[in-house]
């Protein structure tokens, strides 16, 4: 037996035949974390490029990619070597991240087999008008990204309608109908005969009919079919040119879907393409379905007012019943006209006499029916509905930078839901004289200039708001400026009701600057002094494109940016950046613990870095054990009063050279991120031995594991490992249940620069041990490190900062490692956080107040 | 008032005149912008322009041949280029052909509105 298991020890023990120095697989564990950084840096660059500040063109975005797919490459590589081959699949799942993004960069993806035929609104892609038409794709930002009320419905995608052209052989002789149309032979009313009963008298392909009827089918609604063709609702106005029924049963669907798609050439829409020079070019009908809602009044929102009269004011246009009596001008309408500034005064209200309305048809369609009299002069909207609709039409005019009309409904419950929105048409003789916006905005007092960096480029003005917690939050007003001293991630829930942002600190590759290019709202980051002089109730004009703030309105340039003819975030390249980010920058896979922590579950670029760093660090927690079997590696003990027991392996330059024996002393670390740490860790009263009290819940859960040590009691164990280089440590400590890991490089370039710090684990239960997560990402992100969580799982990151800011941090991280190694048992309860978050700040001092901050 | 600079803007990417009009525009400049060569071509022979801002790789004419017929029509306009990271050496040599300055793209707006307004102040210096 005995001698059983000394073969086995020697089996395991030997260096197997093959297998690499251990110097030379640090090296490529190095070349492997500094590629992770590049792509890091990479993507940090895309996201960056995504806010507005940078021109950039298609080859930038095609030049990155491939950038990043050969660094992937690389460490695909890198860490198959380091770990004999265990991780093949990676190869796969490169492909099949990179197939698709290289379709996205040659335009070729929307209509292959990837995307759908028929598509939820609230799951369908963002950024791809192409697919599911402009309206369509209006609504499924306002879903998914604003989160205002919208009927549910579903996207028969235009690549439906290029399989039912395929399907029933239309497309070669819709064109030859055409030419002969453009050719003279026929005029577009005999043309668009032929080709819409062609495609009346096609069949819808069963792949699509099957999907289509089982939506259609599910829940008993009634349904709106609306056309949502590519362009439409975008940069051209096909407005009332297609076809719209309201009212279809489950069942008649497919037919008013062929309707619809049989609309795009009715004699009205040929005449209209061939006069925009568009006849030429492919037409594609996405067509939506929505749930008919029960209308006891609707109408529209113009944000301005298209007669020009009043300027300062949005108009609601209301009717009872459906809303064709307001959108196509059939009767007399209510008109709320509604101050554009805070509070948003109802100025005046103008209450028709409505004796008709268009009402639903019990069994489908629409009829008009006569309003009972009492009714004919009450207005068709209270005060508060009036007021939710304006709040909504200046969020949406604030999305989509551009003056907007709006369709809504209110049900018979009187709750409002949008039906869409679009680009509002000024007439040419009320939209404002072209102005010389330079020298009016000129004439206003200029609070800052020059100050900052751009986080996302665009105009905005309103009361300024500081928020410095979450009461503050709570109190934020829509549409106002939030001034803030930090970008903390927890801000995000009001970035949406911003006019604009301006913070302190921060950075424009952080999570409130993504935030802030998700809902586009102009953002300066690193504005000094902000706070300062930017108090409560204050208004200002922000103008991140050219870091500029005024004090007060400065109405020009708000009305200059309304008028430019495309918002940037809506112009192609940036369209196809967030496509391409949203495959690359997103990360799933956080719990290194969970199944789908895998190759296969590797969902995005940065899926595949994450797996691969875990999966190279993962090596690394296993080398003492690899070290000692390899002869010839010198590893020093550190001698300390902080009773760690740590090795120490240099690589190069990180000790003083004049060291020998196996015993190291603190003063003969030369590795500079080594020594800034332990300056943290060693520190006077950090590492405090006194014992911790524990309650009984605590104790109860020490007890029952199995080695548990005495709480406060030195913890020495095999796993205190500290690889180092002149500039480099990537250091484990485990103590007692938890595990640090910190990996950080001190460079003279800046741009090579990063911490990166891991914490897991804990003595206590799963609560207890979150908690102490969140107290870590809590003051971490105080420090701006880039901070996830999940459950007992701390991944913290800085990047690109200089030396001094780096070796800040580092002390920083030691004295945290130290301050926090026994919390979890301390942690009661959640309001227990804050106060241990005050603990750690009266010891040790925030960035706030540091200058190297 | 004083009368504005004319700058012209040719890019065959329709995405960077689209971003400089309004970008120049907005600090003072009367900007007219091109995304074909030949048509900015012929428009130099009519109308001069204080400063011309062009892409150096485009199809049809080369920004190369394109900033020596300006610098050719009117030898004070100052030629500002902009280049693909592909093409800085070549835009290197466009010093010697007498240009204000280059910028390597992508770029920040800020960039080149510094460089505009240098290029606007040594027009202003040399008229004053």
């Amino acid at each position: 037996m005995f001698q059983h298991l000394r073969d086995l020890w020697k089996r395991i023990s030997k260096p197997r035949p093959g297998i690499m120095a251990f110097p030379e697989i640090f090296e490529r564990f190095q070349e492997l974390m500094q590629n992770h950084q590049r792509v890091m840096e990479l993507m940090a660059d895309l996201g960056e490029k995504s806010g507005g500040e940078y021109i950039f063109d298609r080859k930038y975005l095609a030049d990155t990619v491939e950038e990043i797919h050969t660094l992937l490459l690389h460490m695909v590589q890198g860490l198959n070597l380091i770990t004999s081959n265990r991780y093949l699949e990676l190869h796969p799942a490169l492909d099949r991240l990179f197939v698709p993004l290289e379709a996205e960069l040659r335009g070729r993806l929307s209509l292959s087999g990837e995307m759908p035929l028929i598509v939820c609104l609230s799951e369908a892609p963002l950024d791809r008008p192409e697919l599911i038409g402009g309206k369509a794709n209006n609504l499924a930002v306002i879903i998914q990204n604003l989160q205002l009320p919208v009927p549910p419905g579903f996207v028969i995608t235009t690549r439906a309608y290029r399989l039912f052209l395929e399907h029933n052989q239309l497309e070669e002789r819709i064109h030859a109908w055409l030419e002969s149309w453009v050719a003279g032979e026929q005029d577009e009313r005999q043309t668009s005969r032929q080709i819409q009963y062609s495609i009346l008298a096609g069949v819808v392909p069963q792949e699509a009919a099957t999907e289509i009827n089982r939506r259609a089918e599910k829940g008993g609604a009634y349904w709106a079919i609306r056309s949502s063709a590519y362009g439409e609702d975008g940069e051209l106005t096909f407005a009332g040119l297609h076809e719209t029924l309201l009212n279809v049963s489950p069942r008649g669907v497919i037919r008013a879907y062929k309707k619809v798609l049989a609309s795009l050439y009715s004699p009205e829409a040929l005449v209209y393409r061939q006069k925009m020079g568009i006849l030429g070019e492919e037409a594609a009908m996405a067509v939506l379905a929505q749930e008919i809602v029960p209308s006891r009044a609707s109408g529209l929102v113009h944000t301005l007012d298209i007669s020009g009269v009043e300027s300062d004011c949005l108009v609601v246009y209301a009717s009872w019943g459906l809303g064709r009596t307001a959108v196509e001008g059939r009767g007399l309408v209510d008109r709320f006209l509604v101050e554009r500034d805070y509070p948003h005064r109802i100025r005046r209200q103008e209450i028709a006499a409505k004796k008709t309305l268009v009402r639903l048809r019990t069994g489908g369609g629409e009829e008009v029916g006569a309003v009972p009299p009492e009714e004919w002069a009450a207005a068709t909207l209270s005060e508060g509905q009036v007021y939710q609709l304006v709040s909504w039409a200046l969020t949406l005019e604030r999305y989509f930078k551009r003056p907007q009309e709006i369709e809504w409904t209110a049900n018979q419950d009187g709750q409002c839901f949008v039906l869409q929105s679009r680009g509002l048409v000024l007439p040419k003789a009320v939209a404002p004289a072209k102005q010389d916006v330079y020298e009016r905005c000129a004439q206003y007092h200029v609070l800052f200039r020059d100050t900052g960096v751009v986080a996302h480029a665009g105009v905005g003005a309103g009361l300024v708001a500081q928020v410095a917690s979450d009461v503050d939050m709570d109190r934020f007003p829509e549409g106002a400026v939030l001034v803030t001293k930090y970008t903390a991630p927890w801000l995000a829930r009001i970035v949406p009701r911003a006019a604009a942002i301006i913070a302190e600190r921060g950075s424009a590759a952080g999570h409130l600057a993504t935030i802030a290019r998700e809902f586009r709202v102009p953002t300066l980051v690193g504005v000094k002094g902000a706070t300062e002089l930017l108090k409560d109730g204050l208004k200002v004009t922000v103008d991140s494109k050219d870091r500029i703030i005024y004090d007060g309105q400065v109405n020009e340039l708000l009305q200059y940016e309304l008028m430019q003819s495309l918002a940037f975030e809506d112009a192609p390249e940036f369209r196809l950046l967030r496509r391409l980010l949203r495959r690359i920058a997103p990360l799933h896979l956080i719990d290194p613990a969970a199944p789908d922590f895998s190759p296969q579950g590797c969902r995005s670029v940065h899926d595949v870095i994450r797996f691969i760093h875990e999966k190279a660090v993962e090596e690394l927690i296993d080398l003492p054990g690899l070290v000692k079997r390899f002869k010839g590696v010198h590893i020093f003990t550190l001698v300390s009063d902080v009773p760690l027991g740590l090795k120490i392996l240099d690589l190069g330059g990180g000790i003083d050279p004049a060291a020998s024996g196996s015993s190291l002393y603190p003063e003969q670390i030369r590795s500079a991120p080594m020594k800034a740490l332990w300056e943290g860790l060693s520190g006077p009263g950090v590492w405090s031995t006194e014992p911790i009290p524990v309650d009984f819940k605590g104790m109860m859960s020490s007890l029952t594991k199995a080695w548990a040590e005495t709480p406060g009691a030195a913890t020495v164990s095999g796993f205190n490992l500290a690889v180092i280089t002149e500039n480099y440590m990537n250091l484990h400590l485990r103590l007692g249940y938890h595990f640090n890991l910190v990996d950080a490089r001190i460079d003279p370039d800046p741009q090579r620069n990063h911490i990166y710090f891991r914490f897991v684990g804990g003595v206590t239960d799963m609560t207890r041990r979150s908690r102490r997560a969140q107290l870590l990402a809590n003051i971490l992100s105080q420090y701006h490190f880039k901070v996830d969580t999940k459950g007992d799982l701390v991944v913290a990151k800085v990047l690109h900062l200089p030396r001094e800011d780096q070796e800040y941090r580092l002390r920083v991280l030691g004295r945290l490692i130290g301050f926090t190694r026994q919390l979890d048992i301390q942690l009661r309860s959640d309001e227990d956080i804050p106060e241990f978050v005050d603990v750690f700040f009266e010891q040790n001092t925030p960035a706030r107040q540091s200058t190297l901050a | 008032m004083q009368d504005k600079l004319k700058i012209m803007v040719l890019d065959d990417e329709p995405i960077v005149c689209k971003r400089l009009k309004p970008a120049l525009e907005k600090l003072g400049y009367e900007v007219d912008t091109f995304i074909r060569s030949p048509e900015a071509m012929h428009q130099i022979q009519q109308t001069s322009y204080d400063i011309v801002i062009t892409d150096l790789k485009m199809k049809e004419i080369d920004g190369m041949r394109f900033l020596e017929e300006v610098k050719k029509q009117r030898p004070q306009t100052e030629v500002i280029v902009i280049t693909g990271f592909a093409t800085l050496e070549t835009a290197k040599q466009s010093f010697r052909k007498g240009v204000f300055d280059f910028i390597a793209k992508p770029f920040k707006l800020g960039e080149i509105q510094d460089v505009v307004a240098r290029a606007a102040a040594k027009i202003k210096g040399a008229v004053a």
